[in-house]
């Protein structure tokens, strides 16, 4: 009895270093089972080390030693598998066999035998998929009560004479058994508890920096500018809970909210040296407030005690500001606040980036579109104007009708700040365009509109049809010997339940060629100003068959703020 | 008086130029042509001393139509059109003589004396392409535009030139040409292989050597042609034979 107790109190001490050891960036590879080879050495030193302790901190009985090493065995093994634990087991067992006395080749087998026996449970949970069992305490005693009796039985077969040794068995057998099975259940527990401990704390961090992110999502896209980043200064206050948040550019504050706020205004310039390091360094700057110390630059009195300052770096390791994060004089600052900043200025760099870059579509879109304008062919106009003049000695009205239609083409081309139009008023384009191409081709070509009353009031981009009524006569109909026929449609349709709006544009020439035909740019721009109204898989479709007809289709959702409302249908 | 054919295919723009040509009272049309085979045909038939001709018209553009004609039997040619950067680049560089529509009466004056004194050129080599895409022919009741590579052989008789393709075997009938065997001769693949026969090279199945230095060529699709004296060396001498 009096054994147990000193073999328990052995343990205890025992104990104290696996938990002081717990604190350790050295515990951090026990936490997991991930089986790749810096764990297993990790488990291997680590238990080897625990091993060797076991049997310093044995109590020699009998001319052998009652001890606790058995659970640095079975548990390196447990935690590294069979090789783990066979090669802590033999580390262990040598070094007992070291010590002397009638039992050590007894102890330095049974050692290691309890470590590959610890390694084979260790299999046999992968194996089943279990991982979890392994860092369960009771597993652990129960694999310590069998590996101690294993251990027991080994010393009875081995150990000379076998009388001593049964006597020595009888002895210590229930003590080791005991103090052995209860250190191994604490020694996992304390490993459980590290890992639940890290485990929630990587779990707060990213539902902290998840729940910024999708609450920032597309705020930057409509630029990086004092609106903009006090959106995102105060999500970051809200969800951080820091004391203060200011965001910069390279030059002055955007946006600050929090403690400070009084003195800290959007537009001052940055006169806080910190910040101009960070800058100019592009390095993260930290002021704890104790070892760094940190005082506001703008009032004396201001309660802001720590500062993070991180560079908003672009893609061409430009700077394209700062965000800073702060603490009051009387608080810390949290490492997962730190971290998280860090985590932070990327998201916002990667945001700002990307904002620019659909500025910088947009832009390109409407220079495109006035590209498009300006590309009114010079062929059509003097074409209309040589058609005009020989019309004016036959029926000097229908000339003048003409230039009324071509004036009207002509002033609906100019519009060029207008980004998109009802469906009635691009027909009203298209149908002054085309009475100038029917007078052209009076003679072999024919138009026949069939748009449904219900689409003329929904919006498309400018110049969606009539570009495709261009290329229709331009590289279709007109170089048909015989008639060409153009038909233009509209009308809604029900689509995966939704209504869609399809418009078509149908020559009976057949002759488009995808990439071959000069009109490729104004059905590319035509293509492209759709699927940024009304996304990727709402472009414009070509269909061609051969000889026969080419269509251009163009389908798109209807969505409520695509409806011009107060016009009457 | 020059005798004048006028190929445009818009209404309007003929109607146009024809009235503004006969305000001139030099110049009297002998046909109006709605596309460049029509005018072909018309070029052929009527032998006009110029044409007006325009250069975007479907099918066949305008200086497609001149790589079909005879150099030596050419016409003079003014070019009419309403706007053709590269074109227009190209006839100023060569002197060959353009109108723009709408065309301009005192412009128009400026042409006549121009044919007049014949200053402007004949040779259209540099802007007309050196192989034509495509032959036109007449089949019945139907234009045919057939490509060289497409012809298995030309020949001529006393009703013009005739041209078999493969396409014309399966429907068993010959198509009539408006192009002369010398003009198919230049701006085709087609080789000589007799005085009044162009073969195609490529698809030649059979060549039959006959008496007297003669052959006979016999086409994958089976149409027959006779290889005269005169050109069976040249042909043997392309294939390797002799």
């Amino acid at each position: 009895m009096e054994l147990i107790f000193s073999l328990l109190q052995q343990l205890s001490v025992y104990l104290v270093i696996a938990y002081l050891l717990s604190k350790t960036p050295l515990f951090m590879p026990l936490t997991t089972v991930s089986g790749h080879f810096p764990q297993r050495i990790a488990c291997y030193v680590l238990f080897s080390l625990f091993c060797i302790l076991g049997t310093y901190f044995g109590l020699t009985i009998e001319n052998a030693i009652a001890n606790t090493r058995a659970i640095g065995a079975v548990l390196g093994g447990l935690l590294g598998g069979p090789l783990v634990g066979f090669a802590v087991g033999l580390t262990g067992g040598l070094h007992r066999y070291s010590m002397g006395g009638f039992t050590d080749l007894a102890c330095a087998i049974s050692t290691t035998a309890e470590g590959l026996f610890g390694g084979l449970i260790h299999l046999y949970y992968v194996r089943r998929g279990m991982v979890d069992k392994i860092f369960n305490p009771k597993v652990a005693f129960f694999v310590l009560v069998a590996a101690e009796i294993m251990q027991m039985s080994i010393i009875l077969l081995v150990a000379k004479p076998f009388d001593q040794a049964w006597h020595l068995v009888q002895a210590i057998a229930p003590p080791m058994i005991i103090a052995n099975a209860f250190g191994a259940a604490l020694f996992i527990s304390i490993i459980q508890d590290r890992k639940a401990i890290y485990e929630e704390y990587s779990a707060a961090f990213s539902s902290k920096a998840l729940k910024i992110a999708q609450r920032s999502v597309g705020i930057l896209s409509e630029g990086f500018n004092p609106e903009t980043t006090k959106k995102i200064a105060q999500i970051i206050y809200e969800e951080t809970g820091v004391g203060a948040v200011s965001i910069t550019d390279c030059d002055k504050i955007l946006a600050f909210i929090g403690l400070g706020a009084d003195h800290h205004r959007p537009g001052t310039i940055i006169s806080s040296e910190y910040t101009r390091r960070a800058i100019t360094n592009k390095e993260l700057f930290y002021a704890d407030g104790y070892e760094i110390k940190y005082q506001c630059s703008l009032h004396d009195k201001c309660k802001l005690g720590a500062v993070l300052v991180i560079p908003l770096l672009g893609g061409d390791g430009q700077v394209l500001g700062t965000i800073k994060l702060y603490e009051g004089k009387q608080k810390l600052f949290s490492s997962l606040n730190r971290s998280l900043g860090e985590g932070l200025a990327k998201l916002l760099s990667n945001q700002i980036l990307t904002g620019r870059y659909i500025e910088q579509k947009t832009l390109l879109t409407q220079a495109e579109l006035r590209l498009l304008q300006a590309q009114v062919n010079p062929h059509f106009l003097f074409n209309a104007l040589n058609t005009i003049s020989a019309v004016i000695r036959k029926d000097p009205n229908k000339a003048r009708d003409l230039i009324q239609h071509l004036s009207l083409f002509f002033r609906r081309n100019l519009k060029n700040n207008i980004e998109r139009v009802t469906i009635k008023e691009e027909l009203a384009h298209i149908t002054s365009y085309l009475e100038v191409e029917l007078a052209r081709f009076s003679d072999r070509l024919e138009v026949d509109f069939s748009v449904n009353q219900s689409v003329l009031n929904i919006y498309v981009p400018t110049f969606t049809l009539q570009p495709l009524v261009e290329n229709a006569i331009k590289h279709g109909t007109s170089t048909l010997l015989e008639n060409g026929k153009i038909s233009i449609t509209g009308a809604l349709f029900s689509h995966n339940n939704f209504p869609h709006i399809k418009l078509q544009v149908i020559d009976n020439a057949g002759t488009y060629v995808e990439g071959i035909n000069h009109s490729g740019l104004g059905l590319q721009i035509v293509n492209k100003r759709l699927q940024n109204t009304f996304g990727e898989e709402f472009g414009l479709q070509m269909h061609c068959k051969k000889g026969e007809s080419t269509t251009a289709e163009i389908i798109f959702p209807l969505v409520n703020n695509n409806i011009n409302e107060s016009a009457n249908v | 008086m020059f005798k004048a054919i006028v190929i445009d295919d818009e209404v309007y723009a003929r109607e146009e130029l024809i009235q503004l040509l006969n305000e001139t009272g030099e110049v009297e049309i002998v046909a109006s042509c709605q596309n460049a085979i029509e005018g072909l045909k018309q070029i052929h038939a009527l032998k006009p001393d110029v044409i007006f001709l325009d250069i975007q018209m479907p099918q066949i553009t305008g200086l497609e139509l001149l790589s079909m004609l005879d150099p030596e039997k050419m016409p003079q040619v003014v070019f009419v059109t309403a706007y053709d950067e590269y074109a227009l680049k190209a006839f100023e560089d060569n002197a060959i003589d353009y109108l723009l529509k709408p065309v301009a009466p005192s412009r128009l004056e400026k042409t006549l004396k121009r044919l007049h004194s014949s200053v402007i050129t004949r040779d259209f080599t540099s802007v007309t392409s050196a192989q034509l895409e495509l032959v036109p022919c007449a089949g019945y009741n139907r234009v045919l535009l057939i490509k060289p590579q497409d012809i298995e052989m030309a020949y001529s008789d006393q009703c013009g030139v005739h041209v078999v393709s493969n396409e014309s075997l399966k429907g068993g009938n010959k198509m009539s040409c408006s192009l002369s065997l010398k003009v198919l001769e230049e701006k085709t693949p087609l080789i000589r292989c007799h005085r009044q026969y162009l073969i195609n090279p490529t698809t030649i199945r059979e060549i039959k050597l006959l008496e007297n230095s003669l052959a006979e060529i016999i086409t994958c699709n089976g149409a027959v042609a006779p290889v005269s004296r005169r050109y069976l060396k040249a042909l043997k001498d392309r294939f390797a034979l002799s």
